[in-house]
């Protein structure tokens, strides 16, 4: 029994390890997305705080410069993103997805500029687990969940952050209404343009930070499309979670549970390709996104450009 | 100045931004502009091979374009294509594998015609998702492009595996199931005339055809089609499983034109540089097939690039994405150049 | 010095003038109704009050000093308030929400609910609007969410409320209740302009009018020194010319019947038990205040919606199970209330838009290819027999005006061979001259023995086409009643307003809901 308690101990505790950038980058797209901006560029955000957090730890030795640098690359890339979508209206799946390729190939250029093709990976510091005081000395509970990065700690901080500002504060009621009918809410003095950027400014912040979770604690070397789909899963973990943060959380645990599988039965040694492990969390998220099916109250306005049309 | 004439004007700005962008890249990398230009140039139209190089590149982006712009146009939001494409060579490897004594005159439209039918399964699942439950169509079609990645890498190591190969890969594929190479000494086969002939087909279909124009009008506007009898759900049903079956023929090419066996990696790519050719081309056929040559032409002076001047072929990425963005940028960014024309809108 | 003064305001769009030297004048403590058809310039001129449009000639003066509104939040700031139409309101949040929406209230960003209740339930208690203010606007009717909207002015202290066609959405005793609210307005010092196109409205409310016809102003005046009759002329400018109906011979069950249709939505119940036969040659009007089920009605009749229960029967045959496609060639033919949305695709020429219905037609296709040369011929052919104004048949019908779309969409639904019409709401929004051309082609159709379902929430409109006319209320039949000269209109009131016909024949009428 103990065993078994142990091993599904192991397993959470890499769950939600494997959920945090999925959580953090899916709480700045949910910001983004309640007030009205979708954002499919979010793979990109990520792969750019991988980058730039991973280049930065590495010629600092410091985390904490690297998750800022982190931070300030993903919101350089959702900036161009809120530019393209606010000021020039354009279809925001298309240029989303431009974003990913722009930022996979600037990413691997920079990254070559930087290290040559050479056969050592460079590696970085990362950042380890430490127990809270108190709080993991809880039964069951207090080893899973808070003894663990600081990243994790930071994610539940998040969630609970979000959770206020959108159900308990006027912003999330301003957010709420800029994303439902930008003209009502125009109408009443709400500056629907600002408030959309600063969406985008904390989808960047987030996602960057999702992103420097991969390479600075979790891999600790950066390569070429290291985010290899993250960024969409975090967009399938924000519509089963329809945008509620706590929702975003469990979306995200339950493909976070996924990939956990696929590593713990590639190490078994199980004579099957390793492709069959590796495919898991993908379909988990067919899977996941299959239960999204019914009223899920998209807001009114997402991905239409507003426009203060004057005649 | 006429209004086409200040458009086709603000699309040569943008083509000159990214002609210097690219060259401020390449100094970037410390080599010589000019030679790196030159590489770039004499890697297209440097000798026979070169230009048929550049068309043996726009035969799959042209299949895999036309799938995604049929896709477009129905309203479906098709990102799939490389998973479509890779199931179109499995099965085409398959097909050619498991009935190896086939006659060419048969084991070609064989292998083309499971192509098209896994490819288009493997559209048709998204397709039937979103249509009929409203489940995001662009989020599937990406989760399948890895499952189907995925599936390659099973399948070299077991059901399609080469036994005589330590790596994981196809066994060389019978003779029969070979495009024929239309010019000596270069790599171009029989495939473009299949791309071209199919982007003469799709055209005819999304124009010409009671199926396409409903097609298109479900595209945009569902909601009317619904009231006036038209049935969206058969509509995007129909254009998704053309859509991932253009793809698949795309893989077929490329498994039984180039390579003549089914590795993992035959794609660089070609179903996601499919929707920047679909965008650049506007989802229209023609369109399409230039749009094609423009970005084939880009990757194959790209690569010619790195190995003249050593710069990254990754610039190739980041000017496409960037070209994407002024384009669709580009009536806000050249305001003052496009607007006086615009009519204004109605009251 | 009166509170609000336009001068000679001029606007145009695409050449066209909109509002030509046009002036009004309002005073304070004054409820002035702004008097004109659809297209006359009402609510052009209002916009530009409210700073939507910008005027290209002309002054605005408020309070004697001469001002320019480039956004509604400038207007706001000088206390101009609002009503549209379409409401400005977030159904996701609650009326306090949206009633307190973008002010900043102490305890910014947390504000104190509480408080705040109480400020909105004084202003409720004192102009007599009632409302519930943790409510959500999703699940207000539409008379509540227009008291919303109008405590929301006065929660800014509004001293002038502009309201857009206000009574259009409420029910005759519900209107009762506006004016009231309005009255008390006028005491407390606030003015009001009623943007309108009822003239019973205008003398019952209003201290003076202003008409405006063909983007001019006709006349100010008092509405004490004016008739009804003197009203409509300056509104239209001519005689309106009678409507002229045959009667008709029923026979049960030979025309379009529904039978006991009932539809829940999300929980909530949409049509209960609705049942109505209409003869062929019947014009069956269908009155009642929008929103009460009559969207459903029609795409149920049609097809769009599946109906829980019920059966829809055409020339005694059951359509239930049939697809639309098939009950459109079965000869049942759909008028919908929203021509962007339901009937046509903007983008696409007067030749598409006439495809989408004979896209599957032999007659259209030749060797498996769209027949151009049909297509066309068709297309110019309907162009000549309904007037329709434009450049060509490949131009995009978004070109079109409304009164025009409506056109090509009657060309292309009610040809020869239709058996019975589903029309809903087929005038609204179109100006005299498209809405009478509209109602004598369903005339026409109407001698050629087709069952006419019309829908619509103008009761001028039912009143003067139908033989028959049902009162909807809740989506539910309140009563059917033959279209006699000496109908009783109040009766159909009561029964918009809920009452049915056999309580209000029983007893005596209640008093107003």
């Amino acid at each position: 029994m103990s065993g078994f308690i142990a091993i599904l101990s192991t397993f959470l505790i890499a769950s939600i390890r494997m959920a945090t950038p999925l959580t953090l980058a899916g709480l700045g797209e949910a910001y983004s997305e309640r007030a009205g901006i979708l954002n499919l560029g979010v793979e990109a955000i990520m792969l750019t705080g991988s980058f730039t957090g991973f280049m930065v730890t590495f010629w600092t030795n410091n985390l904490l410069l690297g998750v800022l640098a982190a931070m300030a690359g993903g919101v350089a890339v959702s900036m161009i993103h809120a530019v393209m979508s606010i000021k020039c209206g354009v279809d925001q799946t298309i240029v989303g997805l431009a974003l990913n390729f722009f930022a996979l190939g600037l990413t691997s250029f920079l990254f070559l500029k930087a290290f040559g093709q050479g056969t050592i990976l460079p590696t970085c510091v990362t950042a380890a687990a430490f127990p809270l005081p108190l709080l993991s000395k809880i039964p069951l509970i207090g080893p899973i969940l808070f003894n663990q990065n600081i990243f994790v700690y930071l994610m539940f901080l998040a969630v609970v952050g979000f959770s206020i500002v959108f159900y308990k504060t006027d912003w999330g009621v301003n957010l709420t209404a800029v994303g439902e009918h930008p003209r009502a809410a125009d109408t009443a003095g709400i500056n629907v343009f600002r408030t959309r950027y600063i969406a985008c400014l904390i989808n960047g912040l987030f996602g960057g930070m999702a992103g420097a979770y991969i390479t600075i604690c979790q891999l600790g070397f950066f390569q070429e499309d290291v985010t290899s789909g993250k960024g969409y899963m975090a967009l399938v973990a924000v519509i089963l979670g329809r945008r509620n943060p706590l929702g975003v959380l469990a979306a995200a645990l339950i493909i976070g549970f996924a990939e956990a599988l696929q590593f713990n039965l590639q190490t078994i040694g199980i004579p099957i390709p390793s492709q069959a492990f590796s495919m898991i969390p993908y379909v988990s998220a067919v899977i996941v996104l299959l239960f999204s099916i019914g009223k899920s109250a998209d807001p009114a306005a997402l991905g239409i450009p507003y426009e203060r049309s004057k005649r | 100045m006429g209004h086409k004439v200040r458009s086709a004007v603000s699309f040569l700005l943008v083509a000159l931004i990214s002609v210097a962008l690219a060259m401020l890249l390449i100094s970037l990398t410390g080599s010589e502009v000019g030679r790196a230009f030159a590489g770039f140039f004499r890697g297209i139209v440097g000798s026979s091979y070169s230009i048929a190089e550049v068309f043996v590149k726009a035969t799959p982006l042209t299949l895999a374009g036309l799938g995604v712009a049929v896709a477009f146009r129905s309203g479906f939001i098709n990102i799939g294509t490389e998973g479509q494409l890779y199931m179109g060579a499995i099965a085409a490897t398959a097909i050619a594998m498991y009935l190896p004594n086939l006659p060419a005159l048969l084991m070609i439209p064989a292998c083309m015609l499971g192509a098209f039918l896994l490819g288009g399964l493997w559209a048709l699942i998204p397709g039937l998702l979103k249509s009929r439950f409203g489940i995001s169509d662009v989020l599937n079609t990406i989760m399948f492009n890895y499952i189907a990645i995925a599936i390659v890498g099973i399948l070299v190591q077991t059901a399609l595996k080469d036994p005589n190969n330590y790596f994981p890969q196809s066994p060389p594929l019978p003779a029969a199931s070979a495009l024929a190479v239309i010019i000596k000494s270069t790599r171009l086969h029989s495939g473009i005339f299949i791309a071209l002939a199919a982007a003469a087909l799709v055209y005819l279909f999304i124009f010409k055809t009671p199926a396409g124009f409903r097609m298109r009008a479900v595209g945009l506007n569902p909601r009317a089609c619904k009231c006036v009898g038209i049935s969206a759900l058969s509509c995007v049903l129909i254009s998704s499983l053309i859509s991932g079956g253009l793809a698949g023929v795309a893989g077929f090419c490329e498994v039984m034109g180039l390579h003549h066996k089914l590795l993992p990696g035959i794609s660089p790519s070609y179903g996601y540089l499919a929707i920047i050719v679909t965008l650049l081309g506007k989802n229209n056929p023609l369109g399409v097939v230039l749009a094609a040559i423009g970005i084939a032409a880009l990757q194959v002076g790209s690569l010619a690039m790195q190995r003249a001047a050593s710069v990254p072929s990754a610039i190739a990425e980041i000017i496409m994405g960037v070209v994407v963005i002024l384009i669709l940028a580009r009536q806000t960014l050249f305001k003052g150049l496009l607007q006086p024309a615009r009519k204004e809108e109605k009251a | 010095m009166p509170l609000l003064e336009m001068r000679n305001i001029d606007k145009v769009f695409f050449g066209q003038y909109a509002n030509r030297d046009v002036d009004l004048a309002v005073e304070s403590g004054e409820i002035h109704a702004l008097l004109g058809e659809n297209g006359a310039g009402k609510t052009t001129l209002m916009n530009i009050l409210y700073g939507i449009y910008t005027r290209d000639g002309g002054q605005v003066l408020w309070q004697g000093r001469p001002v320019e509104f480039a956004s509604p939040r400038d207007a706001i700031a000088c206390r101009i308030g609002m009503v549209h139409q379409h409401f400005m309101l977030v159904p996701t949040l609650t009326v306090s929400q949206n009633i307190t929406l973008g002010l900043k209230s102490p305890g910014y960003p947390f504000s104190k609910r509480k408080a705040l209740n109480e400020g909105i339930m004084d202003i409720s208690r004192r102009y007599g609007l009632k409302i519930d203010p943790e409510a959500y606007v999703s699940r207000l009717s539409v008379g509540e969410q227009q008291r919303v909207e109008i405590i929301k002015l006065l929660y800014r202290n509004t001293e002038l409320l502009i309201l857009d066609e206000p009574t259009a959405v409420l029910t005759p005793q519900e209107t009762q209740n506006l004016f009231a609210v309005l009255r008390r307005l006028k005491d407390n010092g606030c003015s009001v302009i009623l943007i309108t196109h009822r003239i019973p409205e205008v003398m019952e409310i209003a201290d003076r009018v202003t008409v405006l016809r063909d983007a001019r102003k006709i006349i100010t005046a008092p509405t004490g020194g004016l008739t009804e009759k003197q009203l409509s002329e300056y509104m239209i400018g001519r005689e309106l010319r009678p409507v002229r109906r045959e009667g008709v011979a029923r026979t049960e069950g030979s025309g379009l019947t529904l039978s006991d249709l009932c539809l829940k939505v999300n929980g909530v119940e949409k049509l209960d038990r609705v049942s109505l036969d209409i003869a062929p040659g019947e014009i069956l009007g269908l009155a009642g205040v929008d929103g009460n089920g009559q969207k459903e009605l029609a795409e149920a009749a049609m097809g769009i919606r599946k109906p829980d229960s019920g059966r829809v029967l055409l020339a005694g045959e059951d359509l239930s199970a049939w697809a639309v496609d098939r009950r459109i060639k079965g000869g049942l033919a759909y008028i919908s209330d929203d021509r962007h949305h339901d009937s046509l695709v903007m983008p696409m020429s007067l030749m598409e838009n006439l495809l989408l219905k004979y896209s599957a037609y032999q007659r259209f296709v030749k060797n498996g290819f769209i027949n151009m040369k049909v297509l066309r011929r068709t297309t110019e052919q309907a162009i000549r027999d309904y007037e329709i104004k434009t450049l060509s048949a490949e131009s995009p019908v978004s070109y079109l005006s409304g009164g025009n779309q409506q056109k090509l969409i009657l060309a292309r639904e009610l040809t020869e061979d239709r058996r019975a019409i589903v029309a809903l709401q087929p005038t609204r929004g179109l100006d005299i001259g498209a809405s009478e051309f509209v109602q004598n082609q369903l005339l026409a159709c109407k001698r050629r023995n087709c069952a006419i379902l019309l829908i619509s929430a103008d009761l001028e409109e039912v009143l003067s086409l139908s033989d028959r006319i049902a009162v909807i209320h809740d989506g539910a039949i309140m009563g059917v009643k033959d279209n006699t000269p000496d109908i009783d209109v109040a009766e159909l009131g009561l029964m918009m307003a809920g009452r049915r016909l056999e309580e209000l024949k029983g007893g005596e009428a209640g008093h107003g809901a």
